[in-house]
């Protein structure tokens, strides 16, 4: 069950809000709790009861973590790497699986963060939780459960000890969670048929301009599906009283590739950071070895995406780019350049995001070879292009406005105004219609 | 005292303007079927896990639903018999339902055997589509973007064009005009000698293969009333790939083959005639060539001249 869905909108979170209000503070980490075991059952049922095993297991295991006691310093070492090991393990085997049967829902999240739980516990970075109902509340709480953000325990420890529901909390929660909503449901699903359009035409047929159009739609699509749910993340954890992590940071307006991934869901970027960069040693071990760091950051990374080469493409190109980038930027004037870096950027990003999408890689080939000038298309013109301009032009010049901080200032500025509040909740009755419309799915509301 | 009001108002009108507007918009929109139609069947599964009966019509399910929802139901807006959110197409799920108890009944009638007689198709080209009109949904709209044709042939297509609704549908647009016309009136105000027509994808999830090739029909004919003069090629529909018909929805290529099979008995092989492509474009599982499409139900750009060809190479002159 996604946020933007109606079952959640209209049913699961009104009543679980409810609950929830009416819960003695006391008893809210509980309801909490139950109420992030029930929207996983509603998405994925099957694999509840693993996703709860886990959580158990983990407990226990970081319970024993930090027993400090020199003599048994080795078997909490021999704990770590096996824990460690068979929560990675899981993980892999899943990812490696692939088939019909797809992922256990949010796996790749929670995974990530019971292990940053226990390595925190390890080195002594966070206490250990004795409460087995907040560690379970934190791992499943259900604005994160699915699609992150990435959380650290430490983030959210106060928020599970002691936090206010409040009316105020509750209104900012909900407009952050319209304003997510509407990147989703008004931007994301409706620029992504232009991507599903040239999918279904063939990449072999469309033209060079079409190829570009469709991959800055995919850009677009990407970035506002998982800001949005990141955003609607945050307003849920406000509406409860927890502040979650901010995950995106106006990604398309950095200066570099670099630029870009400490803006682009940064809480997985901090958690490779923490956990494996810094770790090897970062970059204070001579250029060599740094670079050879981001590498291993890097295809891991392309590993957490997915097992497929085409992520690793995605991952090495990136790779490549920040490699030059760094050592370009050595060079005084790169620094005072002021267009060059963003336009090196959108050149760059919607080529990434491409090998992101194209889990086929001689489609990706075709593609590519699309993008680069050098197959002409089916026609030989460019009237694709100017068909898809003429219908999709406008969403995605409002698209590119959205990268832009002026929609965050107008926001920030704004949101108390009557109008704003106004103008918000109407906003979020227009997406549920057209989801309603939509049946959910953006490409079911394709007939053929 | 109006002043502390006036500050309630001020703190609370996010949630009072999404809460009236949330009500603005069920009551007009939606009609509150967001919550009245799954408490409907919850109660109805309630009633017969209880009872082990079919639900009875005339009870009030009022009080079982306000312990399922906790609230925001209102009364009075539950009609067990009130009308339901409609199919797309329009016909009601009970329509189907009788029809689909006639279909297995057993068919008395079996079609006369006499030897077909063999049509003799001819090779042309493309200035033989020049007075031809192409009539369909998003496959035949396919044929138009990618087929060539746009510029001297006429098409009358349209995404998610349905039998029943082919004639209705204001979909042709009028030169130097903004509003579009409906296929029957630029059917009766231009004569053409050629009609194409592939249709059939859309109404799978709806009604049965009668009811299906009673519209199919009486649309044939209407075509040869306002088109007396034209040749009619019926296309069979173009099947999906074999793990697009798995997938577990109404497409399915035993539906699509069903359809056809019918399709096929409407040629006379004088006035009308039927073309089925899908031997080039299936392979050895009965469905369309995986690496000819993306999701399995549209040919690639590429691929579509292989229909095309194929028209070509079966035309009646």
């Amino acid at each position: 069950m996604t946020f933007s869905s109606i079952e959640f909108l209209l049913w699961f979170l009104p009543v679980f809000l409810i609950v929830y209000g009416i819960t003695p503070s006391k008893y809210r980490n509980l309801t909490l709790l139950i109420g992030s075991i029930v929207f996983y059952a509603m998405g994925d049922a099957g694999n509840l009861a693993p996703l709860m095993l886990s959580v158990l297991c983990n407990y226990f295991i970081g319970l024993h973590l930090a027993k400090r006691s020199p003599r048994t310093l080795w078997r909490k070492r021999l704990l770590f790497v096996t824990a460690l090991s068979i929560n990675i393990g899981i993980l892999i085997w899943f990812k490696c699986r692939g088939g019909s049967a797809g992922l256990p829902l949010g796996i790749s999240f929670y995974t990530f963060q019971i292990l940053s739980y226990l390595i925190d516990v390890y080195r002594g970075d966070a206490d250990r939780e004795y409460s087995f109902l907040k560690f379970a509340t934190y791992v499943v709480m259900f604005p994160k459960l699915i699609s992150g953000p990435i959380t650290r325990y430490g983030e959210v420890k106060d928020s599970l000890y002691n936090r206010t529901f409040t009316m105020q909390g509750l209104e900012d929660g909900m407009k952050l969670f319209v304003l997510g909503l509407a990147a989703k449901v008004l931007l994301a699903d409706r620029v992504g048929i232009l991507w599903h359009e040239v999918q279904v035409t063939g990449f072999e047929s469309i033209s060079t301009p079409l190829a570009w159009l469709a991959a800055i739609a995919y850009s677009m699509e990407i970035y506002f599906d998982f800001w949005g749910y990141s955003l609607m993340a945050m307003g849920l954890g406000r509406m409860l009283g927890i502040e979650l992590p901010r995950n995106f940071r106006r990604p398309y307006m950095a200066r570099g590739v670099r630029d870009f991934y400490r803006r682009w869901h940064m809480t997985l970027g901090q958690w490779f950071c923490r956990y494996v960069y810094i770790p090897l040693g970062g970059s204070r071990r001579g250029e060599l070895c740094t670079i050879f760091n981001l590498l291993v950051v890097w295809m891991l990374t392309a590993f957490w995406h997915g097992a497929g080469w085409n992520f690793f493409c995605w991952g090495g190109l990136l790779w490549i780019c920040i490699v030059l980038e760094r050592q370009l930027g050595r060079l005084k004037f790169v620094h005072k350049m002021k267009v060059l870096p963003h336009i090196y950027l959108w050149l760059i990003i919607p080529v990434s995001w491409m090998c992101f999408a194209i889990t086929d890689l001689s489609q990706l080939q075709v593609y590519l070879d699309k993008m680069m000038w050098l197959v002409p298309g089916i026609s030989g013109g460019y009237e694709d292009a100017w068909k898809a301009l003429s219908t999709y032009g406008g969403l995605l010049v409002v698209s590119g406005l959205a990268c832009t901080p002026a929609i965050e200032k107008l926001y920030d500025y704004s949101k108390d105004k009557i109008l704003m509040k106004i103008l918000l909740a109407a906003v979020f009755w227009y997406c549920v219609w057209r989801l309603i419309l939509e049946g959910n799915n953006p490409f079911m509301y394709f007939s053929f | 005292m109006l002043q502390k009001l006036r500050q309630w108002i001020r703190k609370l009108s996010f949630p009072i303007s999404l809460l009236l507007m949330g009500v603005l918009f069920f009551t007009w929109t939606d009609n509150w079927q967001v919550y009245t139609d799954p408490l409907r069947e919850l109660y109805n599964r309630g009633v017969q896990l209880a009872g082990g009966a079919r639900m009875d019509h005339t009870s009030e399910p009022g009080q079982q639903d306000g312990t399922v929802s906790g609230d925001t139901v209102p009364e009075g807006t539950e009609d067990p018999t009130g009308e339901s959110r409609t199919p797309a197409v329009g016909e009601t799920s009970a329509d189907t339902q009788t029809e689909t108890m006639t279909t297995e009944e057993p068919q008395p009638t079996e079609p006369s055997e006499e030897l077909p007689k063999e049509v003799v198709y001819h090779t042309v080209d493309d200035s033989y589509f020049d007075d031809a009109v192409f009539i369909g949904d998003s496959r035949t709209v396919g044929m138009y973007e990618y087929g060539g044709l746009e510029e001297t042939s006429t098409f009358y297509a349209s995404t998610g064009l349905t039998i029943y609704k082919m004639f209705d549908s204001k979909i042709v647009a009028v030169p130097g005009q903004k509003k579009k016309i409906t296929v029957e009136e630029a059917l009766s105000e231009k004569q053409f000698a050629k009609i194409y027509l592939m249709i059939g994808i859309n109404e799978m999830g709806t009604g049965t293969v009668e009811s299906f090739m009673k519209a199919y029909g009486e649309a044939v004919q209407h075509l040869q009333q306002l088109q007396p003069d034209a040749v009619i090629y019926l296309q069979a529909i173009m099947k999906v790939t074999t793990e697009r018909s798995g997938q577990g929805d109404y497409i399915t290529n035993e539906g699509i083959e069903a359809r056809n099979e019918e399709i096929a008995k409407l040629a006379d092989d004088e006035k009308i005639f039927y073309l089925d492509v899908n031997p080039l474009i299936c392979d050895e599982t009965g469905g369309m060539v995986a690496s000819y499409t993306y999701d399995g139900v549209h040919l690639k750009a590429q691929y579509i001249p292989i229909w095309l060809d194929f028209l070509k190479e079966h035309a009646v002159e």
